[in-house]
């Protein structure tokens, strides 16, 4: 149980941090500032308080916070299984399997955009076997969960793999002699044991769907209340007579909400029980 | 009941186990490597064997023939692992309650709260595992497998992360245990003093295969080969030639071996443990009574409270190792002479067929 590092504590050798302390404060700078002058402006323009209460930022405020809920409520589902087979079944090709959960995670989500046009568009790969169903699914709502699921789930799935692997497997045989079938043991032991990374990854996935653009724009467009999520808002009321002002406010309410889920999500992973041992 | 009769190759090595025990405890031992934790893996369900069948009190829980394997959460067995992995998020109590998810709250209550007090453990029950000693988290992982009813104990060297004092006391406890649950249990280790303590059989494995299987003093006394005899701690292992009357040549030296009652013919090995060996005033003028014969000390080790002495023989014998108490080595003044005569009492050497 004793580590060097909880021997030592967390020295530092005074003559390296000196020398590494420049970098790190400039880099420290060149986060805060901008996000510091988007407080300021924000409260420096009257306009700017105004605009947070109107449709337009209501509308996209709205759809953001239930699309990329319900893509996280997607990964979670198809996700955490794949997570779990990817970390623990001996299957054949599964390098290729991991390759392809990578994949959108380095694809530009743009590329990700047109790749979901040419599968579910009216003509696409099977976007016209679901239209002769009456199934359209680019420019809807659907496009929109759909484009950020595509680009999203790979974090879920990454980081929970990861977190599942960390996780000995003696404690679900151990799980298994005390009578525990194997779903009830990925229930009461795997899954709790892997919290951080279910916590993680579920914030990871959750932002990236939040913050989504680029896949959107070209598989679900700009339709106010339908598709225009915040990130596209942001876009429109640049381009609009409203400019600069319009983004300020809508880039303060997605400020506030990544932070707010960044603290949440560091007292959650603090609570839990021990991570030693 | 417990009976298996298993096989499994695993690449090289294979593993052939047969033994059957009633309520009584056999202990599995063995060097590491030799099959042991294999053993209790396959009686839980968690190696699934090639070929043979395990069966628990008349119940099959695995037979290849008659296509029948009981996955483990069905076998009712308590199985502590050698690391003990008792879940580092639960606490103490909801470790050992862990296999009891069927049972009312107040149920699993008061069964948690009786394990804690039948191992000592009051007022540990909130704490998580990091936050219990050695002693404690083993004792945790001995209630868990004990919470819900179960038919047979496996324990895989339990007791090898502490230290002497404490492994004395758990021992103790396990036998007081034993005495209370009235099931089989299966025990591995390496640790002969721990086998022979805990065992009514003992199981000697070496190389996935179990050598001998008989009751503890058997395989002290007897053991069935040269093998078994240098895994248990016989330190002297002669060949010889046995006359088929009961006595046997050992260097030139005939020696009358009357252990077993059994009197081979031919090529034999014999045995006689360290402190079986009696050491005698040497008196040249003297007759040399029956097995006895002069040594000399080549090498003298002492350990506190007893002394390993090495004798060289001067005439016909064997070389042989002798363990002596340190009263006697005083009173016998062994330090102070060289040449002494040694006896291998008849009823102490044990011939086996080679």
């Amino acid at each position: 149980m004793t580590n060097p590092a909880a021997r030592y504590g967390r020295s530092l050798t005074p003559s390296l941090a000196s020398v590494f302390a420049t970098p790190a404060l400039l880099l420290a700078l060149f986060v805060a500032v901008p996000l510091v002058a988007l407080a300021a402006r924000s409260v420096n323009d009257g306009e700017v308080l105004d605009r947070l209460t109107t449709p337009f930022v209501l509308h996209a405020l709205r759809l953001s916070l239930v699309t990329s809920t319900l893509t996280l409520g997607l990964a979670l589902v198809l996700g955490v299984p794949a997570a779990y087979l990817l970390a623990r079944a001996r299957i054949p090709g599964r390098r290729m399997l991991v390759l392809l959960v990578e994949l959108p995670m380095v694809l530009p989500p743009t590329v990700a955009g047109v790749a979901l046009l040419v599968a579910f568009g009216r003509r696409g790969l099977i976007g016209g076997w679901l239209a002769d169903r009456g199934l359209e699914i680019p420019f809807t709502t659907t496009a929109v969960v759909l484009a950020q699921l595509f680009v999203a789930t790979p974090f879920l799935v990454r980081t929970l793999q990861a977190g599942f692997e960390s996780v000995d497997s003696l404690y679900e045989r151990v799980s298994a002699t005390l009578g525990m079938s194997p779903l009830r043991t990925f229930w009461r032991v795997t899954l709790p044991l892997a919290r951080p990374a279910l916590l993680s990854g579920a914030v990871l996935c959750w932002t990236r769907a939040l913050s989504e653009l680029g896949a959107t724009l070209i598989f679900a467009g700009s339709f106010e209340g339908r598709t225009e999520t915040m990130p596209l808002a942001i876009i429109t009321a640049f381009e609009s007579s409203a400019g600069l002002s319009g983004a300020v406010a809508l880039s303060l309410i997605l400020l506030a909400v990544a932070l707010a889920l960044l603290l949440v999500v560091r007292v959650a992973i603090r609570q839990q029980p021990l991570d030693a041992a | 009941m417990i009976a298996i009769d298993v096989r499994k190759q695993l690449g090289p090595f294979t593993l052939d186990v047969r033994f059957q025990a009633d309520s009584e405890t056999v202990v599995l031992f063995g060097h590491s490597g030799s099959g042991k934790s294999l053993t209790l893996a396959a009686i839980a369900g968690l190696l699934r064997p090639d070929a043979g069948s395990i069966a628990l009190n008349g119940r099959v829980l695995f037979d290849v023939a008659r296509r029948i394997d009981v996955p483990p959460q069905r076998r009712r067995l308590g199985y502590v692992v050698q690391q003990l992995a008792l879940f580092p998020h639960l606490s103490a109590s909801a470790n050992i309650g862990y296999g009891l998810g069927g049972w009312r709250r107040a149920d699993r209550q008061r069964r948690v709260d009786e394990l804690l007090a039948l191992l000592s453990l009051q007022g540990l029950g909130a704490r998580v595992p990091h936050q219990l000693s050695g002693g404690q988290q083993q004792r945790v992982a001995l209630a868990r497998a004990l919470a819900a009813p179960v038919e047979a104990l496996l324990l895989d060297e339990p007791f090898s992360a502490l230290d002497e004092a404490l492994r004395a006391d758990l021992r103790t406890e396990l036998l007081r245990l034993r005495r209370e649950l009235r099931i089989p249990v299966v025990f591995v280790t390496h640790d002969l003093r721990e086998a022979y303590l805990l065992a009514d059989r003992i199981a000697v494995m070496d190389a996935g295969a179990v050598l001998q299987f008989a009751r503890r003093e058997d395989v002290f006394r007897r053991p069935a080969s040269r093998r078994v005899a240098e895994l248990t701690g016989v330190s002297n292992v002669f060949a010889g030639h046995g006359d088929g009357e009961g006595r046997v040549v050992v260097a030139e030296l005939v020696l009358r071996a009357t252990s077993d009652g059994a009197a081979p013919r031919g090529d034999v090995d014999i045995a006689i443990r360290a402190e079986r060996c009696n050491v005698r005033r040497f008196d040249p003028a003297g007759v040399l009574p029956e097995n006895c014969y002069v040594a000399d000390i080549v090498a003298d080790l002492a350990f506190g409270n007893t002394h390993t002495l090495r004798f060289a023989p001067v005439g016909p014998g064997p070389a042989v190792e002798v363990e002596m108490a340190s009263r006697p080595y005083e009173v016998l003044g062994i330090a102070g002479r060289t040449r002494w005569v040694v006896e291998l009492p008849a009823d102490d050497l044990h011939v086996m067929p080679r």
